[in-house]
């Protein structure tokens, strides 16, 4: 190995465990204890990860206190090194990190309520959506609507908690000034995420209406998302939801499926994890050419 | 979203005057006061996300100023392999917002695939001057332009270095026909740190290769034994660096200067009036001028 790769390796050591001193016995002395010259890039990675976690986390970051998000901080850091030269991908694991640390354990929601943040964290940087063609809809004959698939919009994420986590990460905003109480008996919630142009806004979901975009956003069609949906709410409204979302924007693109894809949706895992450069979503375009009986939502 | 304004209406080249760095505070300000300065540079890193507020904003103020594109996370002196991930980030951003200058840092931050996002001082070696000119002619030619590699702080020296700072960095421009940032407080930061003399390191850096100069703020770290300057980009620039500074323009002429301010980012007229005392000291030496600084393209 080459002598350049040997220091860089050692000098990496020294930074995640500052009792390393084997990068410290190469260094100048030059007035000061090379262990201390060391220990400066050993804070200043420190410092500035805990300062990538706390723009990221506000929310867990207010509910812990600065001293515990720190100490969070810190063994996160040595757990999940950063893996990227783009801060903005730093803290993907955050929430099953606390999810695991004993001393968070008090806070049972606080895992949840960091998945907030970093699905706002992402949502703030994704992709513009396209706006959705209502018009293509149209022509779409009635006999075919059970095929439709929907991509959601590239800056939405769903969201299910045991806890009141949207109540908890509302009334924890800086700017938050009305009754600042939580109920923790209130019960779970589902949320959507979502980015319109520059806005953000987290929505309250219904189970069924939480099933069904979760399913479309594995690529199903309208008809098995709709079976997701009734399977967990008898009474689920289609048109009422499909309504809702087309206007909210949190539908910005359709397709019919075609019969491989059916087949092929059966091989999708149950839910789509999202990755810091883009959520990966299954976002075909096999568009197929249909005229006829005009269709409405 | 932001439609993508069109080539024709951008303003073009780093002109030779005193820009600030754009950080998400100021968008606003900036957008609807549009302030006299020179032109903006933003950290590459900050805008390689897909969309949303940053790529909304730049996209406005790009409109009405040069831009510099300066990347903090390439790592361009790590033996890991290249991150052509980063990288094409990078490409990709440059095609979108045809910055004047691209520049890099002459350091490394990460090794065995972590990360410690921090500008990591080389050892300067014949080996590492081979490394790390062969990964800034490989970004060159991937980028297919010229991009500028800046000086960095640095709070240690290795006992293997063998080639003074200044030699090495002017070495690899020398080698790759790369540009060079130089950063005036880094010089003085680690002159004053190490003990070397900041004119001999001036003098050692050939003016036509400069392309830009960057002015920033350090912090004093007191310890029993001595203290360290910390480059924290925190604080106004200090008076030592500006004496320096003036040094470096009468040496080498007018050139494009960047006031940077990263933490505890104060009130936008603080950023211009710290713009308007290097503007004072380019204007100065007017006489000594020359062209504006020409990124040249591969």
């Amino acid at each position: 190995m080459h002598a350049l790769r040997r220091l860089q390796l050692a000098f990496a050591e020294s930074v995640f465990s500052p009792a390393d001193a084997r990068i410290a016995s190469r260094v100048h002395e030059n007035g000061l204890d090379p262990v201390r010259r060391v220990r400066v890039y050993h804070n200043n990675m420190f410092v500035g990860l805990t300062a990538a976690l706390e723009a990221v986390y506000p929310i867990v970051h207010r509910l812990v206190g600065t001293d515990f998000f720190r100490f969070a901080a810190k063994e996160y850091i040595r757990d999940h090194p950063s893996r990227s030269g783009n801060l903005h991908c730093f803290g993907d694991h955050f929430g099953e990190f606390l999810a695991r640390l004993p001393s968070a354990a008090g806070l049972p929601y606080l895992p949840d309520v960091a998945r907030l943040d970093w699905a706002y964290h992402e949502v703030f940087h994704a992709a513009p959506g396209a706006r959705l063609d209502i018009e293509g809809l149209q022509d779409v004959p009635l006999a075919n609507w059970g095929k439709l698939c929907f991509n959601l919009h590239p800056a939405s994420r769903l969201l299910e908690s045991s806890y009141p986590v949207l109540r908890i990460w509302q009334v924890n905003r800086e700017d938050y000034e009305d009754d600042p109480s939580v109920d923790l008996a209130e019960g779970g919630v589902r949320v959507l995420v979502l980015r319109t142009r520059l806005e953000i806004a987290m929505y309250p979901l219904s189970p069924g209406e939480y099933a069904w975009l979760g399913a479309l956003a594995e690529g199903r069609d309208i008809t098995r998302s709709f079976e997701r949906a009734y399977a967990v709410e008898p009474d689920f409204d289609l048109k009422a939801c499909l309504e809702r979302h087309v206007i909210r924007g949190t539908l910005v693109d359709w397709h019919l499926a075609n019969h491989d894809e059916l087949a092929y949706q059966e091989l999708l895992p149950s839910s789509t994890r999202a990755q810091c450069a883009e959520g990966k979503s299954p976002a075909r375009r096999a568009r197929l050419p249909f005229k006829g009986v005009e269709g409405r939502i | 979203m932001a439609v993508h304004t069109t080539t024709a209406s951008r303003p073009g080249p780093i002109p030779v005057q005193a820009g600030i760095g754009l950080r998400a505070p100021h968008y606003r300000e900036l957008l609807e006061w549009r302030p006299p300065i020179g032109w903006l540079e933003v950290h590459s890193e900050n805008y390689f996300g897909r969309g949303g507020a940053p790529l909304y904003f730049l996209e406005q103020l790009r409109a009405h100023y040069p831009l510099s594109l300066h990347g903090v996370g390439l790592s361009l002196g790590s033996t890991d392999p290249l991150n052509m991930e980063h990288l094409n980030s990078l490409k990709t951003l440059i095609s979108r917002f045809e910055p004047g200058l691209v520049s890099e840092h002459l350091s490394w931050s990460s090794v065995g695939g972590r990360y410690m996002n921090d500008l990591l001082p080389l050892p300067y070696t014949v080996e590492a001057l081979s490394h790390v000119s062969q990964r800034v002619a490989r970004v060159q030619d991937y980028l297919g332009r010229q991009i500028l590699i800046e000086n960095v702080s640095s709070y240690l020296q290795y006992e293997e270095s063998r080639i003074p700072e200044w030699e090495f960095l002017a070495e690899v421009a020398e080698r790759t026909d790369c540009g060079i940032l130089l950063d005036v407080n880094n010089v003085f930061v680690s002159a004053t740190n190490h003990g070397f003399d900041a004119r001999s390191y001036l003098r050692a850096i050939p003016a036509e290769v400069i392309g830009e100069i960057h002015l920033a703020g350090f912090s004093v770290n007191r310890f029993d034994q001595g203290e360290l300057l910390i480059d924290t980009h925190s604080r106004p620039v200090a008076a030592e660096v500006w004496a320096l500074y003036r040094e470096a323009i009468a040496l080498y002429g007018p050139i494009a200067t960047l006031i940077e301010w990263d933490t505890d980012v104060p009130p936008l007229s603080v950023l211009l009036n710290e713009a308007r005392k290097a503007d004072q000291i380019l204007e100065r030496h007017v006489d000594q001028f020359l062209e504006p600084y020409d990124a040249r393209v591969a």
